[in-house]
């Protein structure tokens, strides 16, 4: 009887208001990167994006009921990502009577970083930096070469610690397993997202995908069973593109950057001033020539005029200016964010964005920071002016590191 | 010619009043506890309505619930503690009904019961069917049922009754009307219509601020990025324009001897004043400092903390200091109103 009633009374409020959450029934299309082809090769891209978005759809399901390809992927590929935990980081959150947490991707993440790993979450413009667009397969902050895929153990590092002077927070209450469902969803959407991408790329560019779509052996498509006889071209060309994408965060592991020890791995205080003192000149040198963007002593007050590679791709590279709202609107209207000039680092201040230690900083010393103006440098045997040598970057880290003892000895004095 | 005020002296026992003080007492803590519920996403953590995980809502086991993830016992708690305010409000009506003369009273208090029920009904459909937007509207409309239960309380108090009984007996024998805009008896400055309308307009602007904190607090995935910048600006240009109008109200209440009709407006300026300040603290835990603030000691290396405690009863304060403003406003406006009206009524 209570239950009926509270039935009644609840089916009663149901009619009264309307406006119920959003369905959420597939992921968005990724017409920025539609765009951007369109305008670059000059050809319409909806028969294309319609095509590559059922693929995509088709591979890797919904928000609410995602799939791992197994099938389609190689042997070796397969456990790349858990479906069972793509299970658990999907969906709408809820948790359960033993504190299992589900929905944890839109816990957490999906906020900022979108629905699809986009980077236009509804929280996205108030932030800046932007949060990351996963589905480029481009992050910043990582162990591996410049231009490979992050380790996992990249991206919990990340998760779990935060970027200090971000709005990216550090997750140190969820459990080791709800972050591996993340980390696993992370790389599922951007695996998603470069599929994607590529096959709108291939679409245009391999397909012949024009204002109409091309003969059905050229439609990009993914077949119906994994034991199908005859694949068509455009079935090869799906799956082919799968597991290269897929294959590159398999392989992110091989790709780590060995960070040698120094000749002189535990310097005395004399020894540490000295070597604090060559990088400095390094720093300030023609060399290594971080004073061109970071400014004298890491101020970073150098004005510049450069945005990260996420915007240039639909401003500067296709003849766009970033900074022209006219030219932008199209592109914002789609769901890309306005481009913002990419400032470089104050170090003075001691706060590094992807890690201060010093094997992070060798790292992004020498490899640079991927997607953003920032070069890495050659490191070579002996001293030229070819780059620099292990024992010299280690200095300019010893430098830069020095900048953060110095932040921290001047609170200390100021809290004396 | 003395004619009788119209509004006789109300006779009603105390319990009515300390009911309705309960009400109160019992609704803001609810909030807090609400406003929980969404900082730690933990609106699902029952899943069931309105048993918990199939136990009646009161024989789930206490064990289980005490001793359990967090995000069922703030989601349980909050169910709990729902109950009571509703027991709490069945007690109220039954004691108006029984012992309340003025039958607006009487009427009123059922008023508060309805909407404490309606309000554990759209937390009840929020759960069924998983909404976040009745999880929204859920928090939208509990600073109204708060803002009522203080009405109740504020007509039921010792005050009202007092100002009636003062009133009644200064009838001014001579029918002398009153001079310089001051109650006769008490000599206190009546508040103007002025003020009346600023009130007015401070508890509208008050619960549309309300509703756009809602709206930042239960965001959508799908949410677009831009309406929620011109949400964020409006939510903060419209927590100024509540202050000033708070300055206003304070600035043309303090002329008035009695402190239950000048104090609230000072009250009104300093919770505002803390409110703005929670504001700011609640964004830069969420999403750091923002550009324009970067000046700020320690901004460029601010980390955030996903979940942490502190931060999140922080940010769970801003949420229950609005729902306070809105209720002090009330509390203000009625007072006023009571004031105005046995003074023109006074002297028929």
């Amino acid at each position: 009887m209570f239950r009926s009633l509270c039935c009644i009374v609840l089916l009663s409020l149901v009619a009264a208001f309307s406006g119920c959450d959003t369905k959420i029934e597939q992921f968005d299309p990724n017409q920025v990167y539609s765009m951007t082809l369109a305008r670059s090769r000059a050809i319409p891209m909806d028969a294309a994006l319609q095509d590559a978005s059922e693929a995509t759809d088709s591979l890797f399901g919904t928000p609410n009921d995602p799939r791992w390809p197994t099938e389609f992927l190689d042997e070796s590929l397969a456990d790349l990502v858990d479906s069972a935990r793509l299970v658990q980081a999907a969906g709408p959150v809820l948790s359960l009577q033993d504190g299992t947490q589900q929905g944890l991707y839109r816990e957490h993440c999906a906020v900022c970083h979108g629905l699809s790993g986009s980077g236009n979450g509804p929280a996205s413009m108030v932030q800046n930096p932007y949060p990351r667009d996963f589905r480029h397969g481009l992050f910043k902050w990582k162990s591996t070469a410049r231009s490979e895929r992050p380790t996992r153990d990249d991206l919990i590092e990340r998760i779990r610690h935060g970027i200090a002077g971000t709005a990216m927070p550090a997750y140190p209450l969820i459990s080791n397993d709800e972050l591996d469902a993340i980390v696993d969803y992370v790389i599922y959407l951007s695996i998603r997202g470069e599929v994607e991408r590529d096959l709108l790329s291939a679409a245009v560019d391999e397909m012949g995908y024009e204002e109409e779509v091309p003969e059905d052996e050229l439609r990009l498509k993914v077949p119906a069973s994994v034991g199908e006889d005859s694949l068509t071209e455009g079935n090869e060309v799906t799956l082919e593109i799968l597991n290269e994408v897929a294959q590159e965060w398999a392989d992110a592991e091989q790709y780590v950057v060995e960070v040698p020890s120094p000749t002189v791995a535990k310097p005395t205080e004399s020894e540490l001033t000295e070597s604090i003192e060559r990088g400095r000149k390094l720093f300030h040198g023609q060399i290594a020539n971080c004073v061109g963007c970071h400014d004298e002593d890491g101020l970073g007050q150098t004005i510049t005029l450069d945005y990260d590679d996420w915007s240039k791709e639909y401003s500067s590279r296709i003849g766009l200016t970033p900074s022209d709202s006219v030219d932008m609107k199209p592109f914002l209207d789609a769901g890309a964010m306005m481009p913002r000039q990419i400032k470089p680092r104050t170090l003075k201040d001691g706060i590094f964005h992807g890690g201060g230690d010093a094997e992070t900083l060798y790292r992004r010393i020498v490899q640079g920071i991927a997607g953003t103006p920032m070069p890495g440098i050659e490191v070579v045997a002996i001293e030229s002016h070819q780059g620099l040598t292990v024992d010299q970057v280690w200095n300019l880290i010893r430098y830069v590191q020095s900048f953060a003892s110095d932040e921290n000895q001047e609170t200390a004095n100021e809290s004396r | 010619m003395n004619t009788e005020l119209k509004d006789t002296v109300p006779r009603s026992s105390t319990i009515v009043h300390r009911l309705a003080v309960l009400t109160v007492v019992l609704t803001w803590p609810l909030i807090w506890v609400g406003g929980l519920v969404t900082t730690y996403d933990a609106g699902m953590a029952v899943p069931d309505w309105p048993n918990t995980y199939g136990y009646n809502l009161f024989l789930y086991p206490y064990k289980t619930w005490l001793l359990g993830p967090f995000d069922l016992f703030i989601e349980h708690g909050h169910r709990l503690l729902g109950a009571l305010v509703g027991f709490t409000a069945i007690g109220l009506v039954i004691s108006a009904a029984m012992t309340e003369e003025r039958r607006w009273v009487k009427i009123l208090s059922a008023i508060i019961l309805l909407l404490v029920i309606i309000q554990g009904g759209l937390g009840g459909i929020r759960v069924m069917l998983s909404d976040r937007v009745f999880a929204m509207i859920h928090g939208s409309t509990a600073p109204i049922v708060f803002a009522i239960a203080t009405a109740g309380a504020v007509v039921t108090s010792r005050w009202w009754k007092q100002l009636s009984v003062a009133n009644h007996v200064a009838v001014a024998p001579d029918n002398q009307a009153p001079h310089n805009h001051e109650n006769a008896n008490s000599g206190m400055a009546i508040p103007s219509a002025g003020t009346i309308t600023v009130i007015s307009v401070l508890l509208i602007v008050c619960f549309t601020q309300l509703v756009l904190g809602a709206k930042i607090r239960h965001l959508q995935p799908t949410d677009s990025p831009s309406w929620f910048l011109y949400t964020v600006w409006a939510h903060v240009i419209t927590a100024f324009l509540i202050w000033l109008l708070t300055a206003v109200v304070w600035r043309q209440l303090r002329g008035s001897s009695d402190f239950s009709v000048s104090r609230p407006g000072i009250i009104l300026v300093a919770l505002t004043a803390v409110q703005i300040l929670l504001g700011i603290v609640s964004w830069v835990v969420n999403y750091g400092w923002p550009s324009f603030l970067q000046w700020f000691p320690g901004a460029s290396g601010h980390l955030i903390e996903s979940k942490n405690y502190v931060d999140a009863l922080l940010v769970t304060a801003h949420v229950a200091i609005g729902p306070l403003i809105l209720a002090v406003s009330t509390v203000a406006l009625l007072r006023i109103l009571r004031v105005r009206y046995l003074s023109r009524h006074s002297f028929q």
